[in-house]
């Protein structure tokens, strides 16, 4: 099977699944009890005044229909608009979303640039001290409330040491890069603005550190799994019999088999981080998707809250096609069909 | 490049007819939840070079673990050497670092096991897999310009020439279109082809000695023949010293000009391969050939010796074969019995045969 067509037809997969979901969120934001439009229109709103917001927003209507406008609104760019502020749902994302990308992404790979070693050393000093370090780590990792350690790492190193920023993306005084892409670092470096690259390079270090410690944990563990699995795979011993260095042997022999594991839960760990980047975004200041979320929730304000299950929807779409790509990069024998 | 093979390695400054490998009183234990498991009990075994011996014995007696130490890959713990020496090239494998180990594969055995579908990495190429084989093993031990070197002309030129070796070796292990095969993956290849290539492999740096552990246990018949016609038809070319371990004597028979036959942890016998067909003196030995089918006796069943393999945690004191023995005396029970010459190159271990004889 071609591996062209093979993504053609994961990209038109991905066009049901979202169908789905934005059913499903509708459902939910419209069922759940509760009056929005009593709520964004004030306790001592006439009910004229509620009538006028159900008509502007055409909650009048029947839901079926009220989906039907939504979606064709959606494939216009047009994402509804907040009952609150009244700004454009698209808009809103187009400010919070990058930032919560750039805080996510640079968290995977913190725990992925440590906790693959991590894994593999512990795998190789099995049951010895390097393995034991690792694994306490690891514990320990997951075992602590990533908003206690936050707030503990923003005393130390922000407060008490004065190493780093205590939040935000960028200090009130420096303007951020013209966005081009939203990500603080990739636009200043575009534009060859290396101081702002470093300031908020500074910005950004504790929160993802933060952020990267449950994920650096369960990749840690898995790629420590998966090579002692593969180190007592036949070949290993047929390469050590023919002479073949044991470190050629684990980096670039047995690495690989173990790999597959690990990208699944790279992959997995992507999509948890995003939908539980809220509490170190709170504790940081980070402008992020996850407190826009929080306070849409909060208050039943259903054009963003359809808005952000979709864009998840469609990342979380894009993730889980690369990691299959990825899979068939890997390992030969998976056929693509 | 192509004749690398063909001529046999000037031997270390020794004579051609050297000791080239010499396991001596080699005792082995592995530590198990159970207890203390005593796998070897002084095993002596000798190669010279350009011998094809054949190491059989029923499962578990220790035939694998034997072979094993002399690339040293016994794995430790649980394994433990507790006495005995293994001298290779008059070298003592046993003290040597494990980073000298490594050379020492590389340069002077070559190995190849049961399963060839669980001996290749089922995710590189076959290309992949060989030219390593060949560059770390011309290396011996020596670091090995990687792939993502290749911008540098002498990188791209060794590579080039392991890859021309890796056909050649292809071509040598009879796999047909090697050039165009040596860029498939192991899983597009059939199991008599991967033990090929897996031969190929062990061959790429010109080995002083081939261990061959089952090396047909786990191919059907048809191919198994071809597998030992390739390891027989590479002996002849190549001058190559093997050591084949099966538990099947007609390999044996067929294949080896010398045999040693193992039980629960020792060498009780070793002789040509004529003579012991002809003339096997230990019991076991007796009872093993006994036991292999013949074709023109069909009245009665399968002959087989009576007992069972003894639990290795609590072997049996002095000989370890005699609760199965037949002609066992108060002296089998009491100590093991030296190895006694009993012919022409062949020497027993029982008691049932004077000294001096």
């Amino acid at each position: 099977m071609n591996i062209r067509f093979y993504i053609l037809r994961r990209i038109a997969l991905v066009i049901p699944t979202l169908i789905g979901l934005s059913i499903l969120t509708f459902s939910i934001a419209r069922i759940v009890p509760g009056d929005p439009v009593g709520l964004a229109a004030g306790p001592r709103a006439t009910e004229e005044i509620k009538e006028a917001f159900r008509r502007e927003f055409g909650l009048d209507q029947p839901l079926p229909i009220q989906y039907i406008n939504y979606m064709t609104g959606l494939f216009r760019g047009d994402w509804g608009e907040s009952l609150y502020t009244r700004r454009a749902v698209i808009n809103d994302l187009r400010v919070y979303w990058p930032a919560t990308l750039e805080l996510t992404t640079a968290a995977v790979v913190i725990a992925t640039v440590l906790g693959v070693p991590a894994g593999v050393i512990s795998a190789m000093y099995r049951n010895r001290l390097p393995d034991h370090v690792a694994r306490v780590l690891s514990l320990f990792f997951v075992s602590f409330p990533s908003f206690w350690l936050a707030m503990i790492f923003q005393t130390w190193f922000a407060r008490d040491l004065g190493l780093f920023p205590i939040g935000k993306r960028l200090p009130v005084l420096v303007s951020p890069p013209a966005p081009t892409t939203g990500l603080f670092l990739i636009d200043s470096l575009v534009q060859l603005d290396l101081e702002t690259f470093l300031i908020s390079l500074r910005h950004l270090f504790i929160p993802a550190l933060v952020l990267s410690f449950g994920a650096f944990a369960s990749i840690t563990r898995i790629t420590r799994a998966s090579m002692v699995e593969a180190l007592e795979k036949d070949f290993v011993r047929m390469e050590r019999a023919i002479g073949i260095p044991y470190r050629v042997i684990i980096f670039k022999y047995v690495l690989r088999n173990a790999l597959i594991a690990t990208i699944t839960v790279i992959s997995l760990n992507f999509g948890w981080l995003m939908a539980g980047a809220i509490l170190i975004e709170t504790i940081f200041d980070w402008p992020g998707l996850g407190l826009y979320a929080v306070e849409a929730s909060l208050s039943l304000d259903f054009q963003p809250i359809m808005g952000i299950a979709i864009l998840y929807g469609v990342v979380f779409s894009v993730v889980n096609i690369l990691t299959d790509i990825v899979y068939g990069i890997l390992d030969p024998r998976i056929r693509y069909g | 490049m192509a004749c690398a093979m063909c001529s046999t390695r000037a031997p270390d400054g020794k004579a051609a007819m050297s000791e080239l490998l010499n396991i001596d009183d080699l005792h082995l234990e592995f530590h198990t939840y159970d207890g203390v498991v005593k796998v070897l009990a002084g095993v002596n075994l000798q190669m010279r070079r350009g011998d094809v011996l054949g190491l059989v014995g029923e499962t578990g007696c220790g035939k694998s673990m034997t072979a094993l130490s002399v690339p040293r890959l016994i794995p430790m713990p649980p394994g433990r050497i507790t006495a005995g020496r293994v001298t290779f090239n008059g070298e003592d494998i046993l003290s040597k670092r494990e980073s000298e180990m490594e050379a020492f594969r590389a340069r002077h055995v070559g190995m190849i096991f049961q399963d060839p579908v669980t001996n290749l990495n089922p995710l590189f190429t076959i290309r992949e897999q060989l030219v390593d084989a060949v560059l770390y093993q011309q290396a011996q031990g020596k670091k090995v310009p990687g792939r993502w070197r290749g911008f540098s002309p002498s990188v791209r030129q060794l590579r080039k020439e392991a890859h021309e070796r890796a056909v050649e070796l292809m071509r040598l292990t009879g796999i047909p279109d090697g050039d165009k095969r040596i860029y498939d993956y192991p899983h597009q290849f059939s199991g008599g082809m991967r033990q090929r290539v897996l031969i190929a492999m062990a061959l790429a740096g010109d080995p002083d000695l081939l261990i061959a552990d089952e090396p047909t246990t786990a191919l059907d018949v048809t191919i198994q023949a071809q597998i030992l016609r390739l390891i027989r038809s590479l002996v002849a070319q190549l001058g190559l010293t093997v050591l084949l371990i099966t538990h099947n004597l007609g390999v044996v028979a067929r294949s080896c000009e010398r045999v040693a036959v193992m039980y629960a942890g020792r060498v009780v016998e070793e002789s040509p391969v004529r003579e012991l067909f002809r003339n096997p003196k230990h019991p076991y030995t007796r009872g093993l050939i006994a036991a292999v089918p013949q074709k023109d006796v069909h009245r009665g069943g399968l002959e087989g010796i009576p007992g069972i393999i003894p639990n290795l945690i609590n072997p049996p004191a002095g000989c370890r074969f005699n609760p199965r023995c037949e002609h066992v005396m108060d002296i089998c029970r009491e100590s093991v019995p030296p190895a006694i010459d009993v012919g022409a190159g062949h020497r027993a271990s029982c008691f049932l045969y004077p000294e001096d004889a």
